[in-house]
C-alpha cells in the first residue's frame, strides 16, 4: 500500500503555487545543451527526467549568488542604515535531486553555528522540498561513498520515486510535505522499489585519516598540478559555501552584499600585505579536500560532500574531488 | 525630465584634455549657446579612455555618450587618437554584438580652435537623443527568442598509430633530457608527464579538444622546467599570440605539434587548417579528402541569427545568458591569453570591474573579457567548453574575430610575421563613425 500522484498532479501543483504568486524552481532545460535548477514561469518548463542532474545546485535558492545585506546613505557627517528585510515569498524546490537535498541539513549548522544567519533561516523555514529519487547515475556520481543513496530522504519534504505511465510514489518525509500534498495523493497498491545507486567508490573514513595525517604529502603536488584555479567546482557544489562581502554603490550611498567565493581563487587568502598562505594551487586543491572531509566533519560531525559529482562532471580540466578520493581510496598517493 | 516633464537627455561627453576641452573651452568664451545637458569628463587622451567607461556611463543613467579628441596627426601624445580610433572600430563591434544601441554611441574629432563644432555637435547628438527618448533597454531581458543551436563537425577517428608514435617520442624527449615535463592529453583531462616510464598516460583521440597552451602561464607547471607542450592546430595559433606578445620564448618550450582530424566540436565545423605549421615537430597526417572549412562559414549561423536580431532582442538574450553566470571566471582561467598576473575584476583598490555576479555585474566582466581578447582570441572556445551555465561567450570572440577580418584582414595567430592587431595603428584605418 502506498500513495502516489501523477505527472499531471505535479504539474497542477506548480501552477498552483505559481498563480499563487509563490516562487517555484526546478531542474528545467535553459538551453540545448544546458540543464539546470531555475526559477520556474509555466509549470511545463520542469524536466523531470531523461537527464543525471542539473549543472547547477541548489544551494542559489537559499544562499544566493548575490544578496543584499543593508542598505547606507552617506549625510552629512553621519551614515544612515536601512535594514534589508528578509524574503516573505514561500518556496517549492521540486525534483530536486537527493544528493541536492541532502546538502541543506549540512549547509543549516554553519548558518547557524557562531550567529543565526537571518537570511538564509527566513528563507529556510519558507521553502518546502520535493525530492525526486535518482533513476540514472553516471561516472561521476558518488552518493553512495559519502553515505546516502539515490533516495535518501535527508533533507527533503517528500520524496517522490518514479512508478510507471507518468505516475510517482511519494513518501512524505515531514509534517511540512505532508500538508503540501495533503488532498494530492491516491493509495495505490503499487510500491517502488529503491533504484540502485552507483558502486561505493572510496571510503571516507580513509579518506580523513589521510588529509589529516598527510598534509606536506608530495600527493597534492602532483594532484593540483592540473588545476586551473577556476571555481567552477565550489560554485556548483550544494555544499560549498564560502562568500565575500563588499559594499557596491558609489560616494554617497549603497549596499553591503554577500556573494559567492571560491577557496580555488588565488586570491581567497591572499593578506594585504601581499602574502598568501595557499601560495599555489595545489594547496588551495588540499584545502577544498581537507574542508570537506576532515575540518568540516570535526566541527559539525559530518562530511561537507553529498557526492553529486557536479565538481566533476563541470570540472574543465577533468579533475574534480571524485578522481582525488578515489586515489587516496586506492592507496595511489602512497 | 525637465520642469515642463519633458525628456531632457543626459550625455556623457569623455573628452582629450589638449583638443576637445579647450574646443569646447573656446565654446565657452566665445559665448556660444549649446545645450546644458552634456557632462564633460575630461581625460588625457581618447587613447586613455577606457571602454569600461562608456558602458558605465549608460550604467549610470546616460542616454548618450560622445568620446572626442584631436584630429589625426594632432595628437599631443603623437599617436594617442590613433589608437583610440583601431580600438573602437572593434569595440564598436561587440557592443553591437551585445545590443546596445549605436545611435547613442558618438565619436568626433575636435580641435582646440573649433569652438563652434563642438557646439554643433552638442547640440545635434542632444536633439537626436531627445528623439530617441531614454535609454531604457540596457541589460533589459525582454523577449524570449533564441539562436540555433551551433552545429558541430562530426567527431572523426584521429590519424591511426599517432597515438603510440606521440609516447614513444615523449619517452625519448624525457629519457634524454630535451625536456623536463610533457604537458598532454590523458584519459581524464591534461597531464604532467615528468618520468619516460609514465608516457602510457598520454594519449591521443577524438576527445582531446582542450587547448593546453593554457598551462604555459601556471606557475606550478612553469616549475617543473623546460616543456614540451601537445598541440592541435587551432591551440597551436595561441603560441604564436603568446610569442608575439613577448609571454613566452620558443628556445624554452618544444612544441608536439598533432595532426588533427577534428574533435566533434563546433570550432572543428570552422577549421580550416589540420596540420600545425610552427610545431617542431608534427606527428601524423590528417585523412586524405579531409575537407576544409571555408571562410565563409567562419562566424557560423549561431552569430549569424545574433547579429540579424533586432538591438533590444539581442540585449535580452545577453541579458538572459548572463543571468545564469556565477562568475566562476572558469571562462578566464582556461584561456590561454588571459595571462594577467592579477586580472583587472580582482583589482579593488579601487574596483574597477563590479564584481557581484548580477546582470549588471556579468556584463562589466563579460565585456571586458571578450575585448580585452579583441584581435587575440584565437577561437579555441575553451571559455564556451568551461562555462558551468552554457553561455555561449564563443559568439563574442567570434563577433570580434570577424570585425578584425572585415576591417583589417587580420586573424589572431594565423601569421608569425604580422604585428598585433591590438597596440599597433595605421594611418589608413578608416573612421567612418567619426565625425
Amino acid at each position: 500500500m502506498s500513495f502516489t500522484i501523477t505527472q499531471d498532479g505535479l504539474s497542477k501543483l506548480v501552477s498552483e503555487w505559481l498563480a499563487q504568486g509563490k516562487r517555484v524552481a526546478g531542474p528545467s532545460r535553459v538551453k540545448h545543451d544546458c540543464i539546470l535548477y531555475v526559477p520556474l514561469q509555466l509549470s511545463d518548463q520542469l524536466l523531470l527526467e531523461d537527464f543525471i542532474r542539473p549543472a547547477n545546485s541548489l544551494k542559489e535558492f537559499l544562499f544566493p549568488k548575490h544578496e543584499r545585506l543593508f542598505g547606507y546613505r552617506i549625510n552629512g557627517n553621519g551614515v544612515e542604515l536601512f535594514e534589508h528585510e528578509p524574503t516573505k515569498t514561500e518556496q517549492l524546490l521540486i525534483a530536486v535531486r537527493p544528493c541536492d537535498a541532502a546538502a541543506l541539513p549540512i549547509l543549516d549548522h554553519v548558518f547557524n553555528w557562531d550567529c543565526a544567519d537571518e537570511f538564509y533561516n527566513r528563507r529556510r523555514q519558507l521553502t518546502t522540498v520535493v525530492t525526486l529519487a535518482c533513476l540514472a547515475h553516471d561516472d561521476a556520481c558518488f552518493c553512495t561513498s559519502v553515505g546516502l543513496s539515490p533516495c535518501a530522504e535527508r533533507g527533503s519534504d517528500v520524496m517522490l520515486l518514479k512508478l510507471d505511465r507518468g505516475k510517482y510514489e511519494v513518501r512524505c518525509c515531514t509534517e511540512k510535505g505532508r500538508s503540501l500534498m495533503e488532498g494530492r495523493l491516491e493509495p495505490s497498491e503499487q510500491v517502488a522499489s529503491n533504484p540502485l545507486g552507483p558502486e561505493k567508490r572510496f571510503d571516507s573514513a580513509e579518506v580523513r585519516e589521510f588529509v589529516k595525517n598527510n598534509f606536506a604529502s608530495a600527493f597534492w603536488q602532483s594532484e593540483g598540478l592540473t588545476c586551473l584555479g577556476c571555481g567552477s567546482c565550489a560554485y556548483t557544489c550544494p555544499t560549498c559555501h564560502c562568500f565575500d562581502i563588499i559594499d557596491e554603490g558609489n560616494a554617497n550611498e549603497g549596499a553591503r552584499v554577500r556573494m559567492w567565493d571560491s577557496c580555488q581563487f588565488s586570491t581567497f587568502t591572499q593578506h594585504a600585505s601581499g602574502h598568501n598562505p595557499r601560495e599555489n594551487q595545489p594547496s588551495r586543491q588540499r584545502q577544498r579536500i581537507s574542508h570537506k572531509f576532515d575540518i568540516y566533519p570535526e566541527k559539525f560531525g559530518e562530511i561537507l560532500c553529498t557526492g553529486c559529482g557536479n565538481c566533476t562532471r563541470n570540472c574543465p580540466v577533468g579533475i574534480g574531488a571524485l578522481s582525488v578520493l578515489t586515489e587516496i581510496g586506492h592507496g595511489e598517493h602512497l | 525630465m525637465n520642469e515642463a516633464g519633458q525628456f531632457e537627455p543626459k550625455i556623457v561627453a569623455y573628452v582629450c584634455n589638449w583638443c576637445t576641452y579647450l574646443g569646447a573651452d573656446l565654446a565657452g568664451t566665445t559665448r556660444l549657446e549649446y545645450p546644458p545637458n552634456v557632462r564633460i569628463i575630461r581625460l588625457p587622451c581618447t587613447g586613455r579612455i577606457d571602454f569600461n567607461l562608456i558602458v558605465k556611463a549608460f550604467e549610470i543613467g546616460a542616454d548618450a555618450v560622445l568620446v572626442s579628441g584631436c584630429h589625426p596627426g594632432d595628437c599631443h601624445y603623437t599617436a594617442g587618437n590613433y589608437h583610440a580610433r583601431r580600438r573602437w572600430i572593434l569595440f564598436r563591434e561587440l557592443l553591437e554584438a551585445l545590443g546596445f544601441e549605436m545611435e547613442r554611441i558618438h565619436f568626433t574629432w575636435i580641435s582646440a580652435a573649433e569652438g563652434r563644432k563642438w557646439q554643433q555637435v552638442v547640440t545635434e547628438i542632444t536633439e537626436q537623443t531627445r528623439k530617441l527618448g531614454p535609454y531604457r533597454s540596457l541589460y533589459t531581458n525582454t523577449g524570449n527568442g533564441s539562436l540555433p543551436i551551433p552545429q558541430a563537425a562530426p567527431a572523426v577517428d584521429q590519424p591511426a598509430g599517432s597515438e603510440e608514435s606521440l609516447r614513444q617520442r615523449c619517452r625519448q624527449l624525457l629519457a634524454d633530457g630535451t625536456v623536463k615535463v610533457v604537458i598532454g592529453y590523458g584519459t581524464r583531462g591534461p597531464v604532467c608527464v615528468t618520468k619516460p616510464e609514465d608516457v602510457g598516460r598520454l594519449v591521443w583521440n577524438n576527445q582531446c579538444s582542450s587547448n593546453l597552451t593554457t598551462y604555459l602561464k601556471r606557475k606550478e607547471a612553469r616549475k617543473l622546467g623546460r616543456a614540451a607542450i601537445v598541440v592541435k592546430v587551432c591551440d597551436e595559433r595561441a603560441l604564436v599570440v603568446l610569442e608575439k606578445e613577448s609571454q613566452l620564448d620558443r628556445k624554452d618550450l618544444h612544441v608536439i605539434g598533432m595532426a588533427c582530424n577534428g574533435m566533434g566540436q563546433p570550432k572543428c565545423a570552422t577549421c580550416d587548417v589540420r596540420v600545425p605549421r610552427f610545431a617542431d615537430e608534427v606527428i601524423g597526417e590528417v585523412a586524405p579528402g579531409f575537407n576544409l572549412a571555408s571562410a565563409a562559414l567562419r562566424g557560423g549561423a549561431a552569430l549569424e541569427a545574433l547579429l540579424a536580431k533586432p538591438p533590444t532582442e539581442r540585449m535580452a538574450y545577453w541579458s538572459r545568458e548572463f543571468e545564469r553566470c556565477v562568475k566562476c571566471y572558469a571562462c578566464r582561467q582556461v584561456c590561454p591569453l588571459c595571462y594577467c598576473e592579477r586580472c583587472i575584476v580582482d583589482k579593488n583598490r579601487p574596483t574597477v570591474i563590479d564584481p557581484s555576479p548580477t546582470v549588471k555585474g556579468n556584463f562589466a566582466w563579460h565585456i571586458t573579457r571578450a575585448f580585452h581578447l579583441a584581435g587575440r582570441c584565437i577561437g579555441c572556445d575553451e571559455c564556451t567548453r568551461a562555462c558551468p551555465a552554457g553561455i555561449d561567450l564563443r559568439l563574442l570572440n567570434l563577433s570580434l574575430a570577424k570585425a578584425a577580418e572585415e576591417h583589417f584582414g587580420y586573424r589572431a595567430g594565423i601569421n608569425r610575421d604580422v604585428e598585433p592587431l591590438i597596440g599597433t595603428y595605421s594611418l589608413q584605418d578608416k573612421e567612418n563613425f567619426i565625425r
